[in-house]
């Protein structure tokens, strides 16, 4: 009776849902709309708020497309939980190596990077192709101003 | 996931109810549900490139501006924009195919695929850019426009994410063209039996999501 | 062959067994070939798993042995050191990826599952059969790499090694990748048949033990497998053209690559290990004759692994160079791990206390399972302390603290299972004798071939070593001659169950008078697993003892 409960809820939730088409057209707007701002804003270059903002436009505009378009709003249970569960892993898998790499002994960090006091090493004739981009060394007293 | 679903032959706009399923409202739902773990997966998928990119933007922020402000943000916006739009003809099909209107899903299938063949031509003028200028990844790089560590890096992450979402794209053009095709053939889309065009439009729209946020990361460090 | 009636009207439907027209089982219902290979039962499906296992495992332990019989004598003795690199690797991979990941969900989960919750079949039939086939052509392409070049990595495929290996990288992890897709289409179709197919009755929480376990075990194999799929890609593709993802040369992260890569490679573990704790949960409980001791907590404990599980997975990485801080944080979550653990072990002890235990082969299986679970979990506990680890890391120790607690516990569960379904799957049964007298010689066996290692790992043997001083042989010996045990043991069981397959007496509907849900159905079932209408379950599963009516008044 559980699995009737479920299904049944589940079938209901999805029949009630019908709308007009008319909300569709809506969040495609307020997805243009976003899409403007990010544009704009992106072209600004805002060093700190720079990436944050992005992130939460393309947040908002993610949970348009999940909520409206792939009727996650109608859903109830399990599809929502699936999808949040998903959402909460990646969050914890980001998390993780950036806290290993942003508290790591700098020696381990890879050569050359901003985290890193070391000098990107020469690794030898046409395999140091890129790594500073060109065939011209870079120089080098330039490289450790960089940070 | 459609496999197990609305495959049968009958003509009547009620598909077939598989004998391992108590009702077709479970049906449904099992269908719907296990697409839902599907998505989950290929969103675990993309995850491990983003942690990737979050990694090393974290340790190379210059060369991710500098590699970034390389890549041309009018096609990048163009791209997203086109995307959306097939995203709202993807969900208008499956409003559609929810009424009966065979022939409207049809169109609307077929406007979703159209874009995204706009949407992977523009990818090829992009990448033939790279390809020509020499923003590529790894030992292939060869710009000279940029000189710091970590560039080569930014375009193997570039090159790998947005070829795996071309890939999504391809895939979810195959699963669109399949519901065009019952649309157009059988024409059984109805209040009870669209759970193929749904779960296709929802395939449609992750790729839609995925793309929402590669082209902050990518496009606008 | 109709659409069951409705379950809709809860207990209004009668009792199962109405009409007694006979109704082949699963096994004869169609004889020719093809009705084999194009089958979408789900207990077909789970037969030919289990086929399919069972050989890889025979290929996995041949590989097993031959390392065991190189490291007899310090130097070399039947090998290359080359040739001791890809059979070691072999040995992982095999193990690993074919053996361990599908032998319990796909085999038994896939036989079971349905019959535990009422179910007809799966909830995709047809995907079920497709995993198959997924599974088989990945082990097909992966061996075809590891016999054309042999991979010599170590089935961790650790970069830069495994990025400039001149040896069949890309194939392998082809192949790897592609049997990651038949894991996670099990999975799938676990849960979603968890959520859909329960018959009228049960509710969440009167799930049978081992469906919780598999329900974890999916969630794992849904969230984590993607993750090392992508990450097989990469190294694949930067082993072909060098596009440098984690070469440190180009500013790769190496230590990157090991962060996703046990990302899945750690939850794999409980991948392995949960469906194993699962198959112990029935066990024990039918073999005590008891209610199984706390259902809610080993329920949420299984969740609770799985969870918590998929963020220990730094403490691999102790001193790959990762961040003080991270190991640290690593090493706390590693603890819960073992939190959770232990609820389940008190759980099982707690249910045979006082039970009317039923020494029966799958029930000595459960002793040695305890042994290793309890013995290699706080060795584990143990190498999650990020100051120990530092001098056992990559020895012998660590060798043996993950074949006690994934391999033992598996095997144990594994072996379990066989023997307490044998009859269910196919009606027949074993001789008792044999099998107590095979679970002793593995039991020692296993003991006997890694209890020297814990030692060795414990005096500085590393693990992966072609050659080793003189004064390690002793123990080395005796690991081997374990082995040698063990595989006795093996041979025993291959006996006598194919004897059993062909004269074993007929078993009847329910030889351990189990009160387990799958039990309730023909052995073997009929080929839609229930005869009539759809059966409904008012009680709960391992329902032995009335808690309320129980004679002795603590025996619950």
């Amino acid at each position: 009776m559980a699995i009737a409960n479920e299904s049944r809820q589940e079938d209901r939730n999805m029949r009630e849902e019908h709308h007009g088409a008319g909300r569709y057209w809506v969040i495609w707007a307020a997805l243009l709309v976003l899409t403007a701002i990010t544009y704009v804003t992106g072209r600004m270059h805002m060093p700190t708020f720079g990436l944050l903002l992005a992130l939460i436009i393309a947040t908002t505009k993610g949970t348009l497309v999940a909520l409206y378009f792939m009727h996650l709003a109608d859903h109830r249970g399990a599809n929502r939980l699936v999808f949040a569960v998903s959402i909460l892993f990646v969050i914890l898998m980001l998390i993780a190596p950036l806290a290993d790499v942003g508290t790591r002994y700098r020696g381990s960090n890879p050569p050359g990077s901003q985290y890193s006091d070391l000098q990107a090493v020469d690794i030898g004739a046409n395999a140091q192709q890129g790594r500073y981009g060109g065939q011209n060394k870079p120089d080098t007293s330039e490289q450790s101003e960089g940070h | 996931m459609q496999s197990s679903v609305s495959t049968a032959g009958a003509a009547a706009p009620v598909p077939r109810l598989a004998m391992h399923f108590a009702s077709l409202e479970v049906q449904n739902h099992a269908a719907r549900l296990g697409m839902w773990l599907f998505l989950a997966t290929e969103i675990l998928l993309f995850a491990g490139l983003f942690v990737c990119y979050g990694v090393y933007r974290f340790l190379f922020p210059d060369a991710w501006a500098a590699s970034s402000r390389s890549l041309d943000l009018t096609l990048g916006t163009v791209n997203t924009v086109v995307l959306i739009t097939s995203s709202l003809t993807a969900a208008l099909a499956v409003h559609y195919a929810k009424e009966g209107k065979n022939k409207a899903v049809a169109v609307q299938i077929a406007l979703t695929l159209l874009m995204a063949c706009g949407f992977l031509v523009i990818k090829y003028f992009e990448y033939s850019h790279k390809f020509h200028i020499g923003t590529l990844p790894g030992r292939y790089y060869f710009y000279e426009g940029i000189q710091l560590p970590g560039a080569p890096l930014y375009f193997t992450v570039y090159f790998f994410s947005t070829a795996l979402h071309g890939l999504h794209v391809l895939i979810g053009m195959a699963v669109l063209t399949f519901s065009m095709v019952r649309a157009l053939k059988k024409a059984d889309f109805g209040p009870n039996n669209y759970t193929m065009v749904e779960l296709g439009s929802m395939y449609w729209h992750l790729v839609d999501l995925v793309w929402i946020f590669l082209f902050p990361m990518l496009y606008l460090v | 062959m109709t659409p069951s009636s409705s379950i809709a009207a809860p207990g209004a439907t009668p009792a199962h067994e109405e009409h007694h027209d006979h109704h082949p089982s699963y096994l004869v219902d169609g004889t020719t070939i093809r009705s084999w290979l194009l089958t979408v039962d789900h207990k077909r499906i789970g037969l030919m798993f289990l086929f399919w296992v069972l050989l890889f495992f025979l290929v996995g332990g041949i590989f097993a042995l031959l390392i065991r019989v190189e490291l007899l004598t310090p130097g070399p003795t039947i090998m290359d050191a080359m040739t001791y690199n890809r059979t070691f690797t072999l040995h992982g991979l095999v193990m690993i990826f074919l053996f361990m990941i599908p032998a319990i969900p796909a085999v038994f989960g896939n036989f079971m599952l349905p019959l535990m919750l009422g179910a007809k079949d799966v909830a995709f039939p047809r995907l079920n059969l497709l995993s198959l086939y997924i599974y088989l052509f990945g082990a097909v392409l992966a061996l075809w790499g590891m016999l054309n070049g042999g991979l010599d990595t170590g089935w961790t495929f650790y970069t830069p090694y495994s990025a400039h290996t001149t040896t069949t990288v890309a194939p392998v992890l082809f192949g790897a990748f592609i049997i990651g897709f038949s894991s996670i289409v099990t999975g799938i179709n676990f849960i979603v048949t968890c959520h859909t197919m329960r018959a009228p009755g049960i509710t969440w929480f009167k799930m049978p033990l081992f469906v919780w376990a598999l329900y974890a075990t999916s969630c794992i194999q849904v969230l984590a497998t993607p993750v090392i799929g992508l990450l097989l890609v990469l190294v694949a593709v930067e082993n072909i053209s060098g596009i440098g993802m984690f070469d440190p040369a180009r500013g790769g992260d190496p230590m990157l690559f090991q962060h996703l890569f046990w990302f899945y490679s750690h939850p794999a573990v409980y991948i392995m290990v949960l469906p194993a704790f699962g198959v112990m949960s029935e066990v024990v409980a039918a073999f005590s004759r008891k209610n199984i001791f706390g259902y809610r907590a080993v329920a949420y404990s299984s969740l609770g692994i799985a969870f918590v599980g998929f963020f220990a997975w730094g403490h691999h990485m102790f001193v790959s160079g990762q961040s003080t801080f991270a190991a640290g944080m690593f090493g706390a979550l590693t603890m819960l791990v073992g939190v959770f653990t232990a609820i389940k072990v008190f759980n099982w002890v707690g249910t045979v206390y006082k039970g009317a235990v039923d020494f029966k082969t799958p029930f000595a299986y459960f002793c040695g399972f305890l042994f290793f679970t309890v013995f290699g979990g706080m060795t584990g506990i143990a190498l999650g302390t990020v100051s120990l680890d530092v001098a056992w890391h990559d020895t012998y120790f660590v060798v043996a603290h993950f074949h006690f607690i994934m391999v033992g516990a598996t095997i144990m569960a594994f072996l379990a299972a066989l023997h307490y379904w044998f009859p269910k799957m196919f009606g027949r049964m074993y001789h008792e004798g044999w099998g107590l007298v095979s679970a002793a010689l593995i039991i020692l066996g296993f003991n006997a071939t890694f209890i020297p290692q814990f030692l060795l790992g414990n005096n500085g043997m590393p693990r992966r070593y072609y050659e080793y001083p003189e004064r390690f042989q002793a123990l080395n010996v005796a690991s081997t001659a374990g082995a040698s045990l063990l595989a006795f043991g093996f041979i025993i069981i291959a006996m006598y169950l194919t004897y059993a397959l062909v004269y074993g007496r007929a078993a009847g509907k329910n030889p351990w008078r189990s009160k387990g849900y799958e039990w309730l159905t023909e052995s073997p079932p009929p080929t839609h697993n229930f005869v009539g209408p759809q059966p409904t379950y008012p009680e709960e599963p391992h329902f032995y003892v009335d808690p309320k009516k129980a004679e002795v008044p603590d025996a619950v």
